[in-house]
């Protein structure tokens, strides 16, 4: 009895207490939902539709074949450079990651966590670096990069984005974190300077490792410039250059064949962003914090 | 053995001494407590001890080996951290296999290494656990399991029971005596609490602006001290400090006249004292300082205003102030006194202790 | 000599980093400075030009055309993409737990496109006809447009294009500052009765200061070199670029054109420094800005 009293009056007061703001607010939510999702939803949708379908007949606002689909992604995995493509821009981001971790990490425990003559002036020089616009080292990177005959290699294409000061700052600010105490107990457990690194430093720095690496990941895959300048062949395109190339002007590709162009170079980073998304989202904003 | 000498040891951080002039030989199996308030050096002593921090000058000696360029993980000393300094990512059995492994030791060897450690220490359920798993007091044995394992001549500790809550702080003392006991090792142990260093010591080192400033028993310190410093850094509550002059001088005592203030003159039992000395102040400890009985007058009794009454049960402190303004601490036992308002105390002159103007301690003719 | 062997480890450890650094960020600084006085095609050796580089840059009417076109763009996306991003937000942050993640996760999702990929998508989108936005207005009985080829809409398309793909990041970013506000403001602001407009306006802008600059200078510092996108969106290549009457050309388009399409690398040269001097003046002068509100 009392029981049914207190349900219906909460009920009550849960309906009454919605308010003009919180229609306002949800509303809000839902449209800007909508502008954000429906373009990649529409990507989707014209990938997996019969070709030659007229749109006022399917205005593509959900997808209808998943064997058209496939089969536009068969075709172009078969008569396109696209797998070669992927993997250009696989290791183009797992080299650079891997670069970028390993020569990050062994700088930001020095920065970060010793003392040396030439420190200071050296860490200063390094984040001025991320005040100057790539527009201004591009050009003399590139001739550089040619002058070592590096063009339309991997290691032109990897090598200058590997001494990432932005890595660098986000680590050694983690690593400025660590308790020097924990550093002290390793030495006089007879650890040397690069065990050290190894066995203590580096396995606490996994997240914030894991976090660079995302967004080292996200960087690469979807780095348009560099790419576009170093590899000139065209058996050495990467991803963002064979997606150019389907929608270059007279490319005779139909849309749905482009936008499946389009979806497969989407892909490892929307899976990534599932995976990982509350890192790179920490990620960002710690950066933002911090800078 | 593990003789530890240290010879004229300083440290400057830039152009601040931290320590100067340390002389101290400790000897094996002795269990000695740098003591001092916060900031005075202790732990940088501890540290070039340890290895961690290097002297400016002076000599490190181990069993006659000098120690001064012997790398930190040789030294046959062990540290424990305040802060645990525990590797987070490890278990407590690899925590404390650390050192063993870098050492290049053999599997087999470690495990039966850290097991023994774990026993003496009963950690032995815990040692799958990581550090985050642990609580403080568990932490605070897995980081002197990781010193027992490394089997140091000197194990060195700073401040380790800070970070414990005042009950554990108690097991934990006992517990580190009884360790001591049984391991019968050289044990250094810095602290800022000189009741945990009262506990623990066989010998108080005591440091002020990284001088040594005594040293010796616990008892012998705070009984016989050598100066104003250690006079008042030892006890709780601490020692009252009274002014005074002295008005005559005898053979066998002293007349000494304006204590705190008043208009009291007491004698006091003090063989060959120089006159030629200059102003000196008195030093008397609470427990010497009564209550006078309210229906028994005596000369000397002096007259004071009460400001604060602590009664904690077995004792009672009342602090008042003197009629000049100085303030005094007396005790009194088994007393109820919260509703006063003023009183009079009653000095034993014969506790007096007397201090110069540069803080020294004056001790009679004939005394050490 | 002691002193030096017992640093050598932690200069072994930086080595690596320090190298790669000095090769791929000193030294083309260095030389692109050189090459920025020198006439030079990359085959026949360089010869000195002075300041030419620069006057002749400076001096064309692509050069004015680009620098009309950034500013123009400048000043409406980066105050327009925060105030978006402010409000997501500020509405992200309205709502709690579960649905709090959900949209900030959602709203992120252009972010994590690759910018190349969010323009082909739009420049599929803005299509005549059959694209979406125009088969949108279509139902509401307006003609087609042609987005990405009307001087009228060009620039205003790059712009929403722009906001849609940013406007996650610097959200992320404000609701991180957002979260840092002690909510003890709040409840002492409504009890001294400021209503939740108030709020905003009296507690979280100027609590969130710092990290509103920081979007701003970091906002600014990135659409003063704005390329990808109208790159994709009017299709270009190296030696056909801004679209139709240049009306997305842009300095770094302008830059790379000059570098790879006629092939003057010491014009392009002399275009970054042109550019890294403007960046500099504008960072400047926001600190410069910032300095000046928080003296009184
Ligand atoms: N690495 C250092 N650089 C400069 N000054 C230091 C350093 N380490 C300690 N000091 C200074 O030396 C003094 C003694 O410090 P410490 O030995 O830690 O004191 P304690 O442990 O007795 O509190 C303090 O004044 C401290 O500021
Ligand atoms: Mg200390």
């Amino acid at each position: 009895m009392t029981l049914a009293i207190e349900a219906t009056g909460s009920r009550r007061s849960r309906w009454s207490s919605i308010t003009a703001w919180d229609l306002c607010r949800w509303a809000m939510a839902i449209c800007v939902t909508i502008v954000v999702v429906f373009p990649i939803w529409w990507m989707v949708n014209v990938v997996f539709t019969e070709p030659g379908t007229p749109v006022s007949i399917n205005p593509r606002l959900y997808p209808t074949s998943f064997a058209a689909g496939w089969d536009k992604v068969a075709m172009i995995m078969r008569e396109t450079g696209y797998l070669h493509a992927y993997y250009m821009s696989m290791a183009y981001a797992l080299l650079t990651i891997a670069g970028v971790l390993l020569l990050g990490s062994m700088a930001a425990f020095e920065f970060a966590l010793f003392e040396f003559p030439g420190k200071r002036p050296l860490f200063g020089l390094i984040m001025l670096s991320l005040m100057v616009p790539t527009a201004v080292t591009i050009i003399p990177t590139y001739l550089l990069t040619a002058e070592l005959g590096w063009i339309n290699t991997m290691q032109g294409l990897v090598a200058p984005g590997l001494a990432s000061a932005f890595g660098l700052f986000l680590l050694v600010e983690f690593m400025k974190g660590l308790p020097k105490e924990m550093i002290e107990a390793a030495r006089l457990d007879g650890a040397r300077h690069f065990q050290i690194y190894w066995h203590v430093v580096l396995p606490l720095t996994r997240n914030a490792m894991v976090t660079l690496a995302i967004l080292t990941f996200m960087k690469t895959w979807g780095n348009f410039i560099w790419p576009l300048i170093v590899l000139s062949n065209a058996e050495k395109y990467t991803v963002s250059q064979v997606v150019g190339l389907f929608n270059a002007p007279f490319s005779h590709q139909t849309v749905d064949v482009v936008m499946t162009a389009n979806l497969l170079a989407a892909i490892p980073p929307l899976l990534f962003f599932l995976i990982f998304q509350r890192k790179i989202v920490e990620g960002i904003a710690m950066s933002g914090s911090k800078g | 053995m593990a003789q530890l000498d240290l010879t004229g040891v300083a440290k400057k951080f830039g152009v601040v001494d931290v320590l100067r002039d340390i002389n101290l030989n400790i000897r094996s199996g002795e269990f000695v407590v740098f003591v001092g308030p916060s900031g005075c050096g202790k732990s940088t002593l501890l540290r070039i001890i340890s290895g961690l921090e290097e002297v400016t000058a002076g000599d490190l000696h181990l069993d006659g080996e000098r120690l001064n360029d012997v790398d930190p993980a040789r030294r046959g000393t062990a540290m424990v951290f305040q802060s645990y300094a525990l590797y987070p990512h490890m278990t407590a059995a690899e925590n404390m296999g650390f050192s063993l492994r870098m050492a290049g030791a053999k599997k087999a060897e470690i495990r039966e290494k850290v097991a023994k450690a774990a026993a003496i220490l009963q950690l032995e359920k815990h040692m799958d656990r990581r550090p985050g798993q642990l609580s403080g007091g568990q932490k605070q044995r897995v980081a002197i399991g990781r010193a027992i394992v490394r089997e140091p001549k000197v194990f060195l500790f700073d401040e380790p029971l800070s970070n414990l809550d005042a009950e554990l702080r108690v097991q934990m003392r006992a517990e580190l005596i009884d360790l001591h006991r049984r391991l019968k090792a050289t044990m250094i142990y810095v602290t800022h609490d000189q009741v945990e260093a009262m506990t623990l010591a066989d010998r108080m080192v005591v440091l002020n602006g990284g001088v040594i400033q005594q040293c010796g028993r616990p008892l012998d310190l705070y009984d016989d001290p050598d100066n104003r410093f250690v006079a008042g850094f030892i006890g709780s509550p601490k020692m009252n400090f009274l002014s005074a002059t002295v008005k005559e001088v005898r053979p066998d005592a002293i007349v000494l006249d304006r204590i705190g203030g008043s208009s009291t003159s007491l004698v006091m039992p003090f063989e060959g004292f120089d006159a030629a000395e200059g102003p000196i102040e008195i030093g008397v400890r609470p427990e010497h300082v009564r209550l006078a009985p309210s229906d028994e007058r005596r000369d000397g009794d002096v007259e004071v205003d009460v400001t604060l009454v602590e009664e904690l049960g077995d004792v009672t402190y009342v602090h008042a102030t003197m009629p000049a303004g100085e303030r005094i601490i007396a005790r009194s036992d088994n007393a109820r006194h919260r509703a006063e308002t003023a009183n009079r105390i009653r000095l034993d002159p014969s506790r007096f202790l007397l201090f110069g103007a540069a803080g020294q301690r004056i001790r009679p003719a004939g005394a050490a | 000599m002691t002193m030096n062997l017992r640093h050598l480890p932690h200069y072994l450890m930086v080595l690596p980093f320090v190298a790669l650094f000095a090769a791929f960020f000193l030294y083309p600084i260095v030389s692109g400075f050189y090459y920025s006085f020198h006439d030079w095609n990359a085959v026949t050796e360089p010869h000195f030009v002075g300041l030419a580089n620069y006057e002749r840059i400076v001096g064309s009417r692509d050069f004015s055309r680009a620098m009309w076109n950034l500013v123009t763009y400048v000043v409406i996306t980066v105050p327009l993409g925060i105030a978006v991003a402010f409000g997501l937000a500020l509405l992200v942050d309205s709502f709690s737990g579960f649905w709090s993640n959900l949209f900030r996760s959602v709203f992120f999702l252009p972010v994590v496109l690759p910018a190349f990929l969010a323009a082909t998508i739009w420049r599929w989108m803005y299509a005549p006809n059959f694209g979406l936005v125009n088969m949108v207005l279509g139902w509401f009985g307006y003609p087609s447009v042609n987005f990405l080829n009307d001087t009228d809409t060009m620039l205003f398309s790059l712009i929403a294009v722009d906001i849609w793909v940013s406007a996650g990041f610097n959200m992320v970013i404000l609701l991180a500052g957002l979260k840092n506000i002690p909510v003890d403001l709040y409840e002492a602001a409504r009890l001294d009765g400021a209503s939740r407009l108030q709020q905003v306006r009296h507690v979280t802008i100027p609590m969130l200061a710092p990290v509103l600059f920081f979007v701003m200078t970091y906002g600014l510092i990135s659409a003063l070199q704005v390329f990808d996108v109208p790159w994709l969106l009017t299709g270009s290549s190296f030696t056909n670029y801004g679209g139709r009457q240049n009306a997305l050309l842009f300095p770094v388009m302008d830059m790379m054109g000059r570098a790879f399409g006629s092939v003057r690398f010491g014009q392009a040269s002399a275009y970054g420094f042109i550019l890294t001097a403007l960046i500099i003046v504008v960072t400047a002068g926001m600190f410069g800005l910032r300095a000046m509100r928080s003296k009184p």
